[in-house]
């Protein structure tokens, strides 16, 4: 998989623009930066939002507007339908925010993005963000700042707090992705591991990750794999939570024996990951390391 | 949703799924309608190892078959109560082997696995015994037919025959009910080659719940079976009392900060009540969750004060701010005072619609906790 670079400059779509979400956040993605060209919906016969020309399909849009990435606010039966849609019409990135998609289709979807060689990120997840050049989704704009952290990110909420501590010690972030609780996905972990190599704005990275899945253990596999030089730390959700309780994401379901706290700090230890219990400790760790660098 | 055995089989026999004849019973009255012996009485209860902690009982007349229901009724096992049994047929001459169908999300496909042998110790044999074996399909029914055809095409004809043929049966439902996983183990097979599915283990995906009628129903019917999947059906979030002794009452929203927050607030020697996502993001203008959910914690004997946490991402925390006032207001059993700590997008709103109706808000997590402390503590005092 290849990570499409993201800038100011990169033209967007919004997918579901005419929707509750799709125009509270295309309005808030614009006010940080994102270069919003156009809007989809089958509701096209609106013109445009806030100036925004709204399309009746992907094809349409791209040939209007020569976008490349695409935050799809639609609901999660409409998902796999969507993703389709931007695929077909060629686009390169597709951010999907929207919980609840069911599994099978997001294997189809899976599927379809690898086979059209295009990046998915989501499902489930605040989506991604170039901080002071633009967002494809919802992160929120007071945990965003320039820097040399990269951030990975299971859960939205625990990233928005770590984040946010970070930035008040004055540490910001290269590139920021939400790859989402789900436990089928577009991108996971592992996945961004030779674009985080390769990144020179990124100096270091911060993985947030929960209890449940193997994303965690596969991460620390491509660490070794790749022989990953710059410095990871890992915040990982849910130590006290009872096996076999669903905490909220599907993925946060544990079965056997790995995806167990234990399982996934033992993985990434190996793997020389710093692994954090707390938040606080985590952000002593990461202070550590930037006032050295 | 992790099905029942029981309830698994009877979807599976709806797809013609040969299965022993069996009923599910919660008493040890009247076994009437049970199908002609000898029976097995099996703990229904949505966790492995039943086996291993006394749960499955071979019985040969009605008496043992009452007394082996009253003694599993009676046990826990991995810390939970059996509410049933399923007695069923005992399947005799047959060997037992292994099938599995499940979501492979490396691979974006399905992983079949299967085993000439079969029972309680699958898992040692998967580490130990290399007889089981596995293989990635694409998500389709003549993929995984053929997957498992492939997999079992050197064992001995009636194995050979007998996976092939579950197999081929099993992927029809897998697919039908968007599993993410089902497991047939043990899987009788008999000298003819005629299979039988003695253990249903069957997952099913909470986000097509919309979609699936039949499960859809079950879970109406049976919702005090699956409670906390009927929760998030009927109220869109998630909800689990992890203390029932616990002083502080969760509104929070996010899995991973929800369980963060637990894990410190323990750390630190305070007593969460709650796991909550509450799924700000889905409120949708209406503060009919927002008052479930305060009913629920209000429900906790030792509840001292709530602590609502949202970092918002996709939440408007002024529009958020007002449903909490209107939904405090809608929840008058809960009397504990209230910690509010919001950040992110429109927290000014926020902060000066719930200030004015006397709750203070912080932006520091940190200084919510110690707030939180402070209430603790004057409580203890008084």
């Amino acid at each position: 998989m290849m990570m499409p670079r993201v800038d100011r400059n990169t033209p967007v779509l919004v997918q579901g623009i005419t929707g509750r979400a799709g125009r509270r956040h295309s309005r808030l993605m614009r006010r940080y930066g994102t270069r919003i060209v156009g809007g989809v919906s089958p509701n096209a016969a609106v013109g445009d939002i806030d100036g925004v020309p709204v399309f009746a399909g992907c094809r349409e849009a791209v040939a209007a507007t020569g976008a490349t990435a695409s935050v799809l606010l639609v609901g999660p039966m409409h998902l796999l339908g969507a993703i389709r849609d931007a695929v077909e019409a060629g686009i390169g990135l597709v951010v999907t925010p929207t919980e609840g998609m069911p599994v099978h289709d997001a294997l189809k979807a899976l599927r379809l993005v690898r086979a059209a060689g295009a990046t998915w990120i989501g499902a489930s997840t605040p989506g991604m963000a170039v901080p002071g050049e633009g967002k494809l989704g919802f992160l929120p704009d007071s945990a965003l700042l320039p820097g040399p952290l990269g951030i990975a990110s299971k859960s939205g909420t625990l990233s928005y707090e770590a984040g946010y501590r970070l930035v008040q010690r004055g540490i910001g972030q290269s590139v920021w992705v939400g790859v989402g609780g789900d436990p089928v996905k577009g991108t996971c972990f592992a996945d961004l591991v030779p674009f985080y190599a390769s990144d020179p704005a990124t100096g270091a990275v911060l993985v947030i990750g929960e209890i449940g899945g193997r994303d965690e253990e596969e991460l620390a596999e491509a660490l070794i794999a790749h022989r990953f030089a710059k410095p990871v730390f890992a915040l990982i959700a849910g130590r006290g939570s009872p096996e076999g309780v669903t905490m909220g994401h599907a993925g946060a379901l544990v079965h056997g024996a790995y995806g167990s706290f234990a399982a996934k700090q033992a993985a990434l230890e190996r793997a020389g990951v710093r692994v954090f219990a707390t938040l606080d400790e985590m952000v002593d760790g990461v202070t550590k390391w930037h006032s050295r660098a | 949703m992790y099905l029942l055995e029981h309830d698994a089989k009877e979807l599976l026999a709806a797809h013609g799924i040969p299965l022993p004849l069996g009923v599910l019973t919660d008493n040890t009255g009247a076994l009437a309608s049970l199908p002609p012996g000898p029976w097995v009485v099996k703990a229904q209860l949505a966790a492995g190892g039943r086996g291993k902690a006394g749960g499955i009982r071979k019985t040969a007349t009605p008496d043992e078959t009452r007394a082996a229901v009253a003694d599993i009724l009676r046990t826990r096992i991995r810390g939970l109560p059996v509410r049933s049994c399923r007695i069923e047929q005992q399947v005799n001459a047959a060997a037992e082997a292994y099938l599995s169908l499940m979501i492979d999300a490396t691979r974006a496909g399905v992983r079949v696995l299967i085993a000439p042998r079969g029972g309680m110790e699958i898992e040692a044999m998967a580490t130990g015994c290399g007889l089981l074996r596995s293989a990635v399909c694409d998500p389709d029914a003549p993929a995984v037919a053929a997957c498992t055809r492939e997999l079992c095409a050197d064992l001995v004809p009636p194995l050979r025959t007998a996976l092939a043929a579950a197999g081929a049966s099993l992927a029809q439902p897998f697919f039908d009910y968007e599993c993410t996983l089902l497991e047939i183990n043990p899987l009788f097979v008999r000298p003819d080659g005629s299979w039988v599915a003695g253990d249903a283990k069957m997952i099913t995906d909470d986000n097509a719940l919309a979609r699936q009628g039949a499960l859809s129903q079950l879970l109406q019917q049976r919702a005090d079976t699956y409670p906390e999947v009927a929760l998030k059906r009927c109220y869109g979030c998630d909800y689990v009392v992890v203390d029932p002794d616990g002083e502080i009452g969760l509104l929070t929203t996010g899995a991973g900060l929800s369980m963060m927050l637990i894990d410190e607030l323990r750390q630190s020697g305070l007593r969460p009540y709650n796991f909550l996502d509450v799924r700000t993001g889905g409120l949708r203008g209406d503060p009919a969750r927002l008052v479930h959910v305060l009913n629920w914690i209000a429900r906790g004997p030792r509840i001292r004060v709530i602590l609502v946490n949202v970092f918002a991402g996709i939440t408007d925390l002024g529009e958020f701010a007002r449903l909490l006032l209107a939904a405090l207001e809608q929840a008058p059993r809960l009397r504990a005072p209230v910690v509010a700590r919001l950040a992110g997008n429109g927290v000014e709103t926020a902060r000066s619609v719930l200030e004015a109706a006397g709750i203070a808000v912080v932006t520091e997590l940190g200084a919510a906790v110690a707030r939180v402390r402070a209430h603790l503590g004057a409580a203890n005092a008084a």
